[in-house]
C-alpha cells in the first residue's frame, strides 16, 4: 500500500451520494415495452412564437414568449388526443425556420400523407421531383425535428418493411396501428356534417348521432357535407 | 430470473453501478445514461442469465461494456504539455489524478474503477471482465505505473 493506493483509494473512495435517485434510474422495467398511453406526457416540446420546433423524448416545455407557450400547450394536447385514439390530424402550428430547404420541402410533403396512409420513400422523393432521392429523403424523414406531427412514420420502404424510425420499429408499428384502427372521418347525423376526427365540432358529436366513413366522397353520397372548420375535403 | 427479482437486484445496485460509471465518465449526465443503459441491457438479456454468476458479476459486466463503448466514443485527450514535470507534492491532489486517468488506457482504468469505487478482489474483477486474475493484476500494475508516471512521482 503506497501513496497512489492511498490517493487512488481517496479519489475513488469519495462517496458518491445518489440517495433516492438510485430508484429513479432504474428504468420503469416491469410492464413491457412502452404504449401508446405510457408515451403520452412523454415528449418534450420547443416552440417559438410561430410554433413548434421540436419534439422528442423527454417531459416539459422550452418556450420563451407567451405565445411559444401557447403553441407548446395545443401541442400536448393535441398529442394526447392523437395518441389516445381521438385525433386523426395536427392542426398546431410547426415552425420549421432552422430547417434546410430540401428537407423542409421533404417534411412538408409527408405531412400531406393522409391519416392512416403509408407511402414509400421513392414515392415521396418522385412527389418532390427528385426522383433519385429517395436516400436523401429517408435522411431528411430521419432528422425530422418534429415527429408524429410531422408523420415521417408514414413514409416505409418500397417492400413493405418499416425503415428506421427514431423512436424505434415496435413504435412505428404502434402508430401505424392506431392509425388504422382510428376511424378518420366523423359525420353527424343530425347536422349533416362530416368533420376530421379531433376537430372541435366532431369532439361534441354524441355518441348516438356518430357516423364513421371511409372517405369524403363516401359522406358526400348519403348527403353529408365536408365541416368548414377541419376541412376535410382539403385534406386529401 | 423473473421481472420482480430483476427489478430488486437493479435496485439493490443500482448505487454500486452509478459508482463506477460516475468515476469513469466523470459526468452525472452520462454516468446516469450508462447505468440505465446497463439496466436496460440486462433485462432485455436477464433469460441468458445463468446462475452459475453472481448478479452483482454480471450486472458489473454489463456496465463495464457500456462504459468503454462509451469512452471509445469519446475522443482521447489531447495529450497534456509537459508542465515542468519533477516536482514533489506532498500529496496527489484529485485534479492531477483525474487528468492523469485519461493517459490510462481504458481497460486498466476501468479495473482501477471498479477495484477501488467498490472494492472488489481481483477474483471478481477477473470474472466481470473475463479476463485471468493475473491479467488482472497486470492491468492494475500497468495503471498505477502510468499513473505514477503522469504524476511526476
Amino acid at each position: 500500500m503506497d501513496r497512489m493506493d492511498t490517493a487512488l483509494r481517496e479519489f475513488f473512495g469519495d462517496a458518491v451520494v445518489l440517495g433516492g435517485r438510485a430508484h429513479r434510474l432504474v428504468p420503469r422495467l416491469v410492464g413491457g415495452p412502452v404504449t401508446l398511453e405510457k408515451l403520452a406526457g412523454r415528449f418534450r416540446i420547443e416552440a417559438t412564437d410561430r410554433g413548434v420546433t421540436r419534439l422528442y423524448p423527454g417531459r416539459g416545455v422550452l418556450a420563451e414568449s407567451a405565445r411559444a407557450r401557447r403553441h407548446a400547450a395545443q401541442a400536448v394536447e393535441e398529442l394526447g388526443e392523437y395518441l389516445a385514439g381521438r385525433r386523426a390530424f395536427f392542426s398546431v402550428d410547426v415552425d420549421l425556420a432552422g430547417v434546410a430547404p430540401f428537407q423542409a420541402r421533404v417534411l412538408a410533403e409527408a405531412g400531406r400523407i393522409p391519416f392512416g396512409e403509408t407511402e414509400s420513400y421513392a414515392e415521396l422523393a418522385r412527389r418532390i421531383g427528385r426522383p433519385r432521392a429517395a436516400r436523401a429523403v429517408g435522411n431528411a424523414l430521419g432528422a425530422n425535428p418534429v415527429p408524429v406531427i410531422v408523420p415521417c412514420h408514414r413514409v416505409i420502404r418500397g417492400d413493405g418493411s418499416w425503415g428506421h424510425y427514431a423512436f424505434g420499429g415496435e413504435m412505428k408499428t404502434r402508430l401505424l396501428a392506431l392509425e388504422r384502427a382510428t376511424p378518420a372521418l366523423v359525420g353527424c347525423a343530425s347536422t349533416r356534417i362530416v368533420c376530421r376526427r379531433g376537430c372541435p365540432h366532431e369532439q361534441r358529436v354524441g355518441e348516438a348521432n356518430r357516423v364513421v366513413f371511409a372517405s369524403v366522397p363516401d359522406a358526400r353520397s348519403v348527403g353529408y357535407r365536408p365541416c368548414r372548420a377541419c376541412r376535410p375535403d382539403a385534406a386529401a | 430470473m423473473d421481472e420482480a427479482t430483476f427489478t430488486r437486484h437493479a435496485e439493490a445496485y443500482a448505487g454500486r453501478l452509478y459508482a463506477v460509471a460516475y468515476r469513469l465518465l466523470r459526468n452525472r449526465a452520462d454516468a446516469e445514461d450508462a447505468v440505465q443503459r446497463t439496466l436496460l441491457k440486462a433485462f432485455a438479456a436477464r433469460a441468458a442469465y445463468a446462475p452459475q454468476w453472481a448478479v452483482s458479476t454480471w450486472l458489473y459486466r454489463v456496465l463495464s461494456n457500456v462504459c468503454i463503448d462509451e469512452l471509445r466514443r469519446r475522443r482521447p485527450p489531447p495529450e497534456p504539455s509537459p508542465t515542468g514535470g519533477g516536482h514533489h507534492a506532498p500529496r496527489v491532489e484529485p485534479m492531477d489524478l483525474a487528468r492523469a486517468l485519461d493517459r490510462v488506457p481504458r481497460e486498466a482504468r476501468l479495473l482501477l474503477a471498479l477495484h477501488y469505487v467498490n472494492g472488489l478482489s481481483y477474483r471478481e474483477l477477473a470474472k466481470i471482465r473475463g479476463i485471468s486474475v493475473n491479467t488482472v493484476k497486470s492491468q492494475l500494475a500497468r495503471g498505477k505505473t502510468i499513473l505514477r508516471k503522469a504524476l511526476g512521482d
